[in-house]
């Protein structure tokens, strides 16, 4: 007899009530510098049924006491986190921070270089996944190629821990849930269906970027990281305890330029993790710099 | 451009609005009342009562997820009951204050205009909160007025408001800025004359005029460095005039920023990144206010 897999029926979903949520809310945040906006309420109560069956927890009470008594990144987090994070990855996944990308920060930087007649622009994906990010920075940066980056040597660098991560990157290749946010006008362009589902995508963008393995955990490789014009970490610092937070982030700070951007994910902070960044807010969201 | 100039420019401009509204008489009374002690519960009840159209309003709002009561309000008079003297006084401000901007849309639509001054209420009296600013409800109040110069500009100004607009395509800019370049003057001076012909307090006027140079501010600079905030954490969390403006900053660098901090040295270890967030869910609260105004009320 075949094995059956149990789907959850979010109906049947424990409710969490407003404190319970609260509290998952705030140690979430504490621990993992994650944000659960309110309007998440239920995505996080159908993702913790899963949580809740799986550790036999009866409540969102004893759920929140069974994750709390682990260590940060006890095994029960780290699962939690997954849970929460997964299926983030897509292409043009934060609409706001490449709108500001493209208004302000992209031809800053291009203003700031020129004037020291240095035409190379460095973008690094840290805890690149299968590529998305790094990829749809490439698509961004090949539409200014004929105005603003004419003659500009563009260099996009994707690293993470995960090689079978790093192979799909570099096939570049992706399923419809990668390309849902995908503007149409890009999506025709640059990517081709060669069967439906199946989205190709376009040589000039692959030949953008690079993907390489790294630890972030790895000092001496990080040291070789140099002269970042944009660094993006979106969702990989929620799984690192404080300590090992900070030093990443200041690999970060060393890594970048005297005018460079840190952006991390949608919903993250890097409160009580690095005092030296400062906070540059626009419309939808907020990113560092020195 | 000299303050000066832009200030007569500014008076000319509001002198020659056609059918300029007048202040609601109930608005400047809850005004007169902010700052008389020992006002009696019974006189903002029937200062309420006496106008039904307001009173529906009260009840509106008081139901909107905003103000979060367990049960449906009926009554102005539960009403009073469950917000308490100093809220309910918000509320009667506010409500009375919606029909001066009825059929104003202009450039910049009222129900945007709204969500915005809304939002900088709720959030001046956020940063009013956590700054220990003695008076917490002036802070809302200031930050729902803050902007009147804005729609009057946008509705009697709309040729010259659209180009301004048209011009920053696809560029940061801040509205005061482009102001003075397309009209001359700014929102500032021309809410500074609107509100001095309503006969708003000094402290009013002053927040109008400065809320986007709080270091010139002298009767109440922490007042005007706190809606400076609240404007600028609001165009940066999506009650910015439904995105007509489009603003960065670095808190760091703001005057306002260094003005609240050396008030309230505590500020400096706030969490800017979960104020935002925590901003961020207020906002749907703050639409539905605003839909509950105007919704179902027999204008």
């Amino acid at each position: 007899m075949a094995l059956e897999t149990k789907p959850i029926d979010v109906k049947a979903a424990l409710k969490i009530s407003d404190k319970d949520f609260e509290q998952l809310r705030d140690y979430i945040y504490n621990v993992c510098g994650i944000y659960f906006h309110s309007s998440k309420k239920y995505f996080l109560e159908s993702r913790l049924a899963r949580r809740l069956e799986a550790t036999g927890c009866k409540s969102h009470g004893d759920y929140y006491q069974y994750v709390r008594a682990g260590m940060t990144g006890s095994t029960e987090l780290k699962k939690l986190l997954d849970e929460i994070t997964t299926n983030e990855t897509c292409f043009f996944r934060n609409m706001p921070q490449l709108g500001a990308l493209e208004n302000k920060f992209l031809p800053e930087i291009v203003a700031a270089k020129s004037k020291i007649g240095f035409r190379k622009l460095r973008i690094w994906s840290a805890g690149s996944s299968s590529g998305e990010e790094a990829y749809t920075m490439a698509m961004i940066l090949l539409e200014k190629r004929n105005a603003l980056l004419k003659d500009w040597i563009i260099e996009i660098v994707g690293t993470d821990i995960n090689e079978t991560v790093i192979a799909q990157a570099k096939e570049g290749v992706y399923g419809s849930y990668s390309v849902r946010n995908t503007p149409d006008y890009y999506l025709k362009k640059y990517f081709k269906e060669e069967s439906p589902g199946r989205f190709v995508l376009s040589p000039e963008v692959k030949k953008l970027a690079s993907f390489n393995h790294l630890n972030l955990y790895d000092d001496n490789k990080m040291l070789f990281m140099k002269s970042f014009d944009f660094i993006f970490c979106a969702n990989v610092l929620i799984y690192f305890d404080t300590a090992s937070k900070s030093k990443v982030v200041q690999h970060f700070y060393n890594n970048l330029q005297p005018y460079g951007y840190f952006f991390v994910g949608q919903s993250e902070s890097l409160h009580g993790v690095n005092d030296k960044f400062k906070t540059v807010h626009f419309p939808g969201g907020f990113t560092y710099n020195k | 451009m000299e303050k000066a100039a832009m200030m007569q420019t500014a008076q000319e401009m509001v002198e020659s609005f056609v059918d300029l509204p007048t202040i609601p008489q109930v608005a400047t009374r809850v005004i007169e009342l902010l700052d008389r002690p020992g006002v009696e519960l019974d006189e903002v009840a029937d200062m309420i009562l006496a106008d039904q159209v307001l009173a529906a309003r009260v009840i509106k709002m008081v139901n909107s997820p905003l103000y979060k009561p367990a049960h449906e309000i009926k009554s102005v008079k539960r009403a009073l009951i469950y917000l308490g003297f100093r809220h309910i006084r918000e509320l009667a401000f506010t409500c009375s204050f919606v029909d001066v901007f009825e059929g104003r849309d202009g450039i910049l639509d009222i129900k945007s205009f709204w969500e915005h001054s809304f939002g900088v209420g709720v959030v001046s009296k956020i940063i009013a909160q956590r700054v220990r600013y003695p008076d917490t409800e002036k802070a809302y109040l200031v930050g729902i007025v803050h902007d009147i110069g804005e729609v009057f500009l946008s509705y009697y100004r709309q040729d010259a408001f659209r180009a301004l607009l048209d011009s920053t395509h696809g560029h940061p800019f801040r509205l005061v800025e482009k102001e003075i370049e397309f009209l001359g003057t700014s929102h500032n001076e021309v809410g500074l004359c609107i509100a001095q012909k309503w006969n708003f307090p000094a402290d009013y006027c002053e927040v109008i005029a400065l809320h986007h140079a709080p270091e010139d501010a002298t009767l109440d600079p922490t007042l005007c460095a706190i809606v400076n905030l609240a404007d600028l954490f609001c165009c940066v969390r999506q009650l910015d005039y439904g995105g007509k403006s489009w603003v960065t900053f670095n808190l760091a660098e703001e005057k306002a920023w260094s003005i609240l901090k050396s008030y309230a040295p505590h500020l400096a270890d706030l969490d800017v990144e979960r104020f935002c967030y925590e901003l961020d869910d207020r906002v749907p609260e703050i639409e539905d206010m605003v839909r509950s105004i105007f919704q179902g009320i027999g204008a």
